[in-house]
């Protein structure tokens, strides 16, 4: 009996992300050895049953679409490289802990003898988990409390609620998932919210209510996710002290819009990348589905990133976006684009600039913003190959700004107006990753076309986030 | 800002005079506004008028949620704003306004007695016939307080609004009330003002004050205003001195302005001739 090792995969390139489970981990149990030997490689192979060890609540018809692939293999590398795929699919559908590919020769009466027989053994994620953790920020306490339901209905399904309850706020998020069978990246998802936000930049508060259902697909080399929104929006003053045109905007409003987002991402990371692109274009449109919002919303983001000598890399980005009102209504003070800060224009305090009322930013219809980055490792490399590298500093230019549109003046006027009396700030900073979603940058910033009431932030600046220029 | 500081501005702001693009906001007078709204916004202009200080009636449809004490109506006065007739007396007062330096200490306790009786039992009356009388709730109060919004926001926030109203009359013990029992103590309260006013012209003889402000608003809204019946109309109607301070104000205060400011017709809305 040849009992193959996984082991042997290693030196295969590896497609598709990593999934944090290393090739090692496939590692079976070592079976004694049989005194009889025999070399399969090159020999041409049959894989006559694939076995799933270990489902409880998981329907397996759900899973042959993702191991059907493992039966066309040819001969024993190819069946070792498509059991490793296979086992990359299982464990992408995030419903099990573990999985294990066992190759084994075929047994039994009907066993040819090239036949193999290949068994995953998996070992399903918990039918629910929950977390709870207390949250103590400036002013405010809160505890949240998060439970999961992966593969709630045996395919795949899954189910998540947090609800956070704090000193000043509560709120709340569920949300259904279901990916289509066989297509783990074409699915769909309904969402049901409460959050608050306080926006102290422009003495805002705002509770939205809403449901909103998305469905993404792939498309070629694109990502595409098509949503619809309804949310329920009461917006208030923060302070007794608030402007006048922000009280003016309180209240309780409707918006329900589609909207279309694409994605190419063709980066190494999201997170500090080497090299690659990514597009992002998003819009939506509100008001003809109902609702008291109505508007065209249209928004996109670039970047480019290049490596240089000595890993260091440069990256260039631009984002930029309108909102245009559809009908009398002028657009809401919850819509409209806000610039500056830490992630953004740095140098800038967080979303202080454009205009403003009293002291209060309402943000601008219209907005550009670009930044040029020259990444490069750690001075002197220290801890290099482990925590050093999670680490880069950066030199950065960044520039933009953030108008209102005035429907006199036609499109060339707006273009003078986003080209004229431009924000722009550099500077020098450490920037920090965590994990791969987020990142903590601390920035000396010179800030350099800064406008009459631009709040700035002149010196050290601490920022983090998952968007950033 | 701490409330130092804050005290700090309104002071500085309190010797500023009166501006004259102060305005006042209530919400839609043809579509949204109740009873207890226009009653409380009609006692402020009322108030207002009787100072000689102009204001400038604006409606927006998020009255309510503008001001910062969550009840209409509110000026805005420079960069203050102030709202509900208490405080906007005050706020007056501190720039030099007063219709009530003339009283001494009795008369002022007096006038501040009988300016609870009025809020205590006809304001709470008029939130009560609005929204604890089923027919008035569901033909008048609901469908005009959501006007402004779209389905389904317009259920909801009618019903929260209901449902708040109701918790408060629970809490003053108002809930268990008949109809009638309200009707009754409107007309209680309408005596105890009759028999104060007598035959002057004014609650504290000739100079207005706040207090006729304040009833001025409230009884000429209850005479002026349909609801689904005539039977608080009627009782208000039968105390013939209120009827007459009511006109007497109308004409003094808002008739003879009236060719100039447009803002008036839907401020105060109909007239009693």
């Amino acid at each position: 009996m040849g009992t193959v090792h996984a082991r042997s995969l290693d030196p295969l390139p590896m497609q598709g992300p990593e999934l944090g489970v290393h090739a090692d981990d496939i590692e079976v149990p070592d079976v004694e050895q049989e005194t009889k030997q025999e070399v399969l490689e090159n020999k041409d192979v049959i894989v006559q049953q694939v076995h799933i060890d270990g489902l409880g609540r998981t329907k397996e018809d759900y899973l042959t679409y993702e191991i059907a692939d493992v039966f066309r293999a040819k001969n024993l590398i190819d069946v070792m490289k498509r059991a490793h795929k296979a086992r990359q699919n299982l464990l992408r559908l995030g419903i099990f802990r573990q999985v294990e590919v066992v190759i084994d020769t075929s047994q039994g009466v009907d066993a040819l003898p090239n036949g193999l027989d290949v068994t995953f053994q998996v070992t399903e994620l918990r039918r629910m988990t929950g977390s709870y953790n207390t949250m103590v920020g400036n002013n405010e306490g809160s505890m949240v409390l998060g439970l999961k339901m992966p593969n709630v209905f045996g395919r795949a399904e899954k189910f998540t609620f947090q609800f956070s309850y704090g000193t000043k706020e509560t709120s709340y998020g569920l949300s259904f998932f279901k990916p289509q069978p066989g297509n783990f990246e074409r699915n769909f998802a309904v969402n049901l919210y409460k959050v608050t936000g306080q926006f102290p930049w422009s003495s805002l508060r705002e509770t939205d209510r809403g449901v909103s259902t998305e469905f993404s697909f792939p498309l070629w080399k694109t990502n595409h996710t098509l949503k619809w929104e309804g949310v329920w929006r009461e917006l208030g003053c923060l302070a007794r002290t608030a402007s006048f045109a922000v009280r003016e905007e309180s209240g309780h409003s409707l918006k329900s819009s589609l909207s279309h987002a694409m994605v190419i991402d063709t980066r190494n990371s999201t997170i500090l990348p080497r090299r690659g692109a990514l597009l992002k274009i998003n819009q939506e449109l509100a008001g003809y589905t109902g609702g008291d919002a109505s508007f065209l919303k249209e928004d996109f983001e670039l970047q480019f990133n290049r490596r240089l000598i000595w890993e260091s890399v440069l990256s260039a980005s631009l984002w930029g976006g309108c909102l245009l009102p559809i009908g009398e209504q002028p657009t809401s003070i919850a819509d409209r684009f806000y610039l500056g800060g830490p992630t953004s224009v740095r140098g800038f305090s967080m979303y202080s600039m454009g205009p403003q009322s009293e002291g209060d930013y309402l943000g601008g219809e219209m907005y550009w913003a670009g930044g040029v980055h020259l990444y490069t490792p750690l001075p002197f490399r220290p801890g290099k190959g482990g925590f050093g590298d999670l680490f880069r500093t950066h030199f950065f230019l960044n520039a933009g700004n953030l108008c209102n549109l005035n429907y006199g003046d036609g499109p060339g006027a707006h273009l003078r107006k986003l080209a004229e009396c431009i924000r722009w700030s550099y500077g020098v900073g450490i920037v920090m990753r965590l994990g791969n979603i987020a990142r903590l940058e601390l920035n000396y910033c010179i800030p350099m076309g800064v406008q009459s009431g631009d709040r700035i932030c002149d010196g050290v600046q601490f920022g983090a986030g998952i968007r950033f220029l | 800002m701490s409330l130092a500081a804050e005290a700090f501005v309104s002071q500085i702001s309190a010797a500023d005079p009166w501006p004259e693009n102060a305005t006042l906001y209530q919400p839609l007078g043809e579509d949204q506004i109740l009873l207890s709204d226009c009653a409380s916004s009609l006692a402020v202009q009322a108030y207002l008028r009787m100072c000689n200080l102009p204001v400038q009636v604006c409606c927006r449809p998020n009255a309510e949620y503008m001001s910062p004490s969550g009840k209409v109506p509110f000026v805005h006065v420079g960069n203050q704003v102030v709202s509900e007739l208490g405080p906007i007396v005050q706020f007056t007062k501190a720039k030099g306004h007063s219709l009530s330096d003339g009283l001494d200490d009795i008369q002022r306790a007096e006038m501040k007695a009988y300016m609870e009786l009025v809020n205590n039992m006809l304001l709470t009356a008029e939130l009560y016939i609005q929204w604890c009388d089923y027919n008035t709730a569901a033909e008048i109060s609901r469908p005009r307080y959501s006007s402004p919004y779209s389905w389904p926001l317009n259920h909801i926030l009618a019903y929260q609004k209901q449902w708040e109203v109701r918790r408060k009359m629970t809490a003053i013990g108002w809930a268990g009330k008949s109809l009638e029992q309200v009707y009754e103590d409107v007309s209680q309260c309408c005596q105890a003002l009759s028999q104060r006013l007598g035959t002057q012209p004014y609650f504290f003889n000739k100079q207005p004050t706040e207090l006729d402000a304040l009833v001025f608003g409230h009884l000429f809204t209850l005479l002026t205003t349909r609801l689904t019946s005539d039977e608080l109309r009627e009782k208000v109607k039968s105390y013939s001195n209120l009827l007459a301070f009511c006109r007497r104000i109308e004409q003094s205060y808002f008739e003879d302005s009236q060719a100039g400011s447009s803002s008036r017709g839907f401020s105060k809305g109909p007239s009693l001739f």
